[in-house]
């Protein structure tokens, strides 16, 4: 094991109940040090818990935290290393943006110079040091939002946890502030567990996403690998967008080419642990969709829908009574029509198969 | 507005018209004025509250038709609080400024005789001057009883706890209570020869034991009285703060690990500390009026006389009704200043933060 790859954070079997609702269910998952780490899933899904058990707020029932090998299962919030921003801020409203960001260095007996230096070079850093002596709430979301950032950083905690940070903001300080935490993380190179509920966040600031589902991770990689090979149709539905259109087949006897509405198809992907006959879903990504050109062996489709999105139009049809979603440059599809019939190729190299019965990858 | 009907003109000054209420004032004044001074008292009486009810149908009417809805809405309200509170402070106010008791006919205009009188010959009796200091005395030990129990009650019940609910129903009920009766329950509970108290003491000194026979005692018991009737309004106001605040800023809190004094005093307090002073102020000005208990329990003996007893016993028992309402004056006076200087220094510390 190198020193970049040592281990910031490990779960490992974690439940929580909040009386007869199961929160976290059996979840394990580990975190290399000075990773951009996202916790990637729908609200309701245990995001904020995982967050909260790492940081110390709510005990476990069962399972194991460890915080750079060591076991902090039980240990007190204070000794772990660990802080936190919260989706509300949670900024003190009645202390100033100094004393916000002063707050946890004065517990910690730090000289009252060093107080000043530090927090006037977070100030600095995150373009506060105009708002110092604010009070919270005269100040906009995206400045709280600073606030709470900085208050968490100035200790250099080795681990930073990040609630749904951005979804208090509209949609340009999203942007913004997006570009801002990678500039941070890259600036100080701590540990990030992010958890958002937006496939945009996640994407563009992972370096590594665990997808959650009732209180589990199904998956885990980089944004590529979720991308390219979905485990099952959950993630395959969650990362994307357009979401992937998924296709009802059945496995033909030669366990390679599947009998669907659109007619047969071959996807290049090899089939395992399967039986001819078997029920699958076919997944096609809408941008793994084009118009057939000359010689393409094409499928007949009518245009029912243009949504025009600026450089890429989204073009939905219907072909063999399945209504698929395609993504075109903009230039492509300014001659289209709803109405129009228009023959559709697909890259058999990018269909993906799952079981129609549990989603689970048939590859 | 339709145009269909125009509220009518209001009438000329000199017109003869049931809505003229202008002039029904001026008459009613200057008849009530020569009835007041030229009949005797009785007549002059009812010909006064005549002249008032017609300019009050007067004003009504001129409010019907030129159609002011909102003061006739507002107008029985009023009514009420002139009658109730607005003209008896006046009355009383007038009645300090002469010489008169309510068992004698004579009344006399004596100016601020009994202002003068009550501020040197009065204050300068013993008796007085205790009563002043003891009002002193118990506004100092019920209201710092009351906040201290209020408080601690109020952390105690922000947890949660089983039985919770029912415990805080329980807590609550002296509040609820009619003062006599916790006045009575005290005189039971404080009795020397079968209260549960010197019971107690007997059983554990083998002693008589009379709470009350002396000052400290009597004072504790009264004391002690108040305290447990108002202490749970105190604990209301604070529980109010200190369910307000946010449970995320203690989790913050303890992330940048804050300890928990520090986190009282940055988080906790500024949330109740207007509540607080809220509850000082209410409390302080009650118990400066303090009278109800120390009638109940002591009679004012054992020097236990308050201001409020004092000036119940010059009012109502010696019938010196006007000597009366210039005490009452005083004590309006010092409780307006009291609370005055409470909401400067509460305001100069918010600004001073």
């Amino acid at each position: 094991m190198t020193g970049s790859d040592k281990l910031a954070l490990r779960l490992s079997g974690i439940s929580k109940s909040y009386g007869s609702v199961r929160a976290l269910n059996n979840l394990s998952f580990e975190v290399a040090e000075g990773r951009f780490f996202v916790l990637f899933g729908p609200s309701s899904v245990g995001k904020t818990t995982t967050l909260r058990t790492i940081a110390g707020l709510v005990p476990t029932d069962s399972g194991r935290v460890e915080i750079f090998g060591k076991d902090v299962t039980t240990a007190p919030i204070a000794g772990r290393g660990v802080s936190m921003v919260f989706q509300s801020f949670a900024l003190y409203p009645h202390l100033t943006v100094y004393e916000n960001f002063a707050y946890p260095l004065r517990e910690e007996k730090v000289g009252r110079e060093d107080i000043d230096k530090r927090v006037k070079e977070t100030a600095a850093m995150l373009k506060l040091t105009h708002r110092l002596e604010r009070k919270p709430n005269t100040l906009s979301g995206g400045e709280q939002q600073r606030v709470a950032l900085g208050r968490s950083l100035i200790r250099r905690p080795k681990i930073l946890l990040l609630d749904e940070p951005l979804t208090n903001l509209d949609a340009k300080l999203r942007h913004d502030m997006r570009a801002e935490l990678k500039r941070l993380h890259r600036q100080f190179g701590m540990t990030i567990v992010y958890a958002t509920p937006d496939e945009l966040e996640a994407l563009s600031m992972g370096e590594e996403i665990a997808v959650m589902r009732d209180g589990a991770v199904v998956q885990r990689g980089t944004p590529d690998e979720l991308y390219e090979q979905p485990l099952d149709t959950y993630v395959a539905g969650k990362i994307g967008s357009p979401h992937m259109n998924m296709i009802k087949a059945t496995l033909g006897v030669d366990m390679a080419t599947f009998d669907t509405p659109l007619g047969k198809l071959q996807p290049t992907r090899k089939v395992k642990s399967a039986n001819s006959g078997d029920a699958a879903l076919l997944g096609i990504r809408p941008s793994d969709l084009r118009v057939a050109g000359q010689g393409d062996a094409f499928i007949r489709s009518t245009i029912h829908l243009i949504e025009p999105l600026g450089d890429v139009t989204v073009i939905s049809v219907e072909a063999g009574g399945e209504s698929l979603r395609m993504v075109l440059p903009e230039a492509s599809a300014t001659s289209m029509k709803p109405g129009d019939a228009v023959p559709i190729a697909i890259d058999a190299s990018k269909i993906h198969i799952f079981r129609a019965a549990s989603g689970q990858a048939m590859t | 507005m339709t145009s269909t009907t125009v509220p009518a003109a209001p009438p000329a000054f000199t017109a003869f018209s049931p809505d003229n209420w202008r002039l029904a004032l001026i008459a009613g004044i200057v008849i009530s004025a020569v009835a007041i001074a030229a009949l005797p008292s009785g007549v002059a009486f009812w010909i006064t509250g005549i002249m008032m009810a017609l300019v009050a149908i007067a004003a009504t009417m001129n409010a019907v038709r030129r159609r002011y809805y909102g003061g006739l809405l507002v107008a029985p309200a009023i009514a009420v609080l002139f009658v109730m509170n607005i003209f008896p402070l006046l009355w009383s106010l007038g009645l300090s400024f002469f010489a008169y008791q309510s068992n004698q006919q004579t009344i006399r205009f004596v100016g601020l005789n009994n202002y003068i009188k009550v501020l040197t010959n009065d204050l300068a009796a013993k008796d007085n001057w205790a009563a002043l200091t003891n009002t002193a005395m118990f506004v100092v030990f019920t209201v710092a009883a009351q906040m201290v129990i209020g408080f601690l009650l109020a952390l105690l019940f922000s947890k949660q706890f089983p039985l919770r609910k029912y415990l805080l129903i329980l807590v609550l009920t002296p509040m609820m209570l009619s003062v006599v009766a916790a006045g009575v329950f005290f005189t039971y509970y404080y009795d020397p020869t079968f209260g549960i108290l010197s019971y107690i003491m007997r059983e554990m000194t083998g002693e008589q034991f009379i709470l009350m026979d002396n000052k400290a005692g009597a004072v504790a018991g009264i004391v002690f009285a108040d305290a447990w009737m108002w202490s749970p309004f105190v604990m209301l106001l604070v529980l109010a703060g200190l369910v307000s605040v946010p449970k995320y800023l203690y989790e913050a809190a303890a992330i940048d690990r804050v300890s928990g004094w520090r986190q009282f005093r940055t988080i906790t307090f500024p949330y109740i500390r207007g509540l607080l002073m809220l509850a000082l102020l209410f409390r302080t000005i009650e118990a400066f009026k303090i009278a109800d208990l120390v009638i109940l329990l002591t009679k004012g003996g054992n020097d236990t006389m308050t201001i409020s007893y004092h000036l119940i016993r010059i009012a109502n028992e010696q019938n010196k009704t006007s000597e009366g309402a210039a005490i009452s004056y005083l004590m309006l006076f010092m409780v307006i200043v009291l609370t005055n200087l409470y909401l400067y220094l509460a305001n100069r510390r918010t600004q001073g933060n």
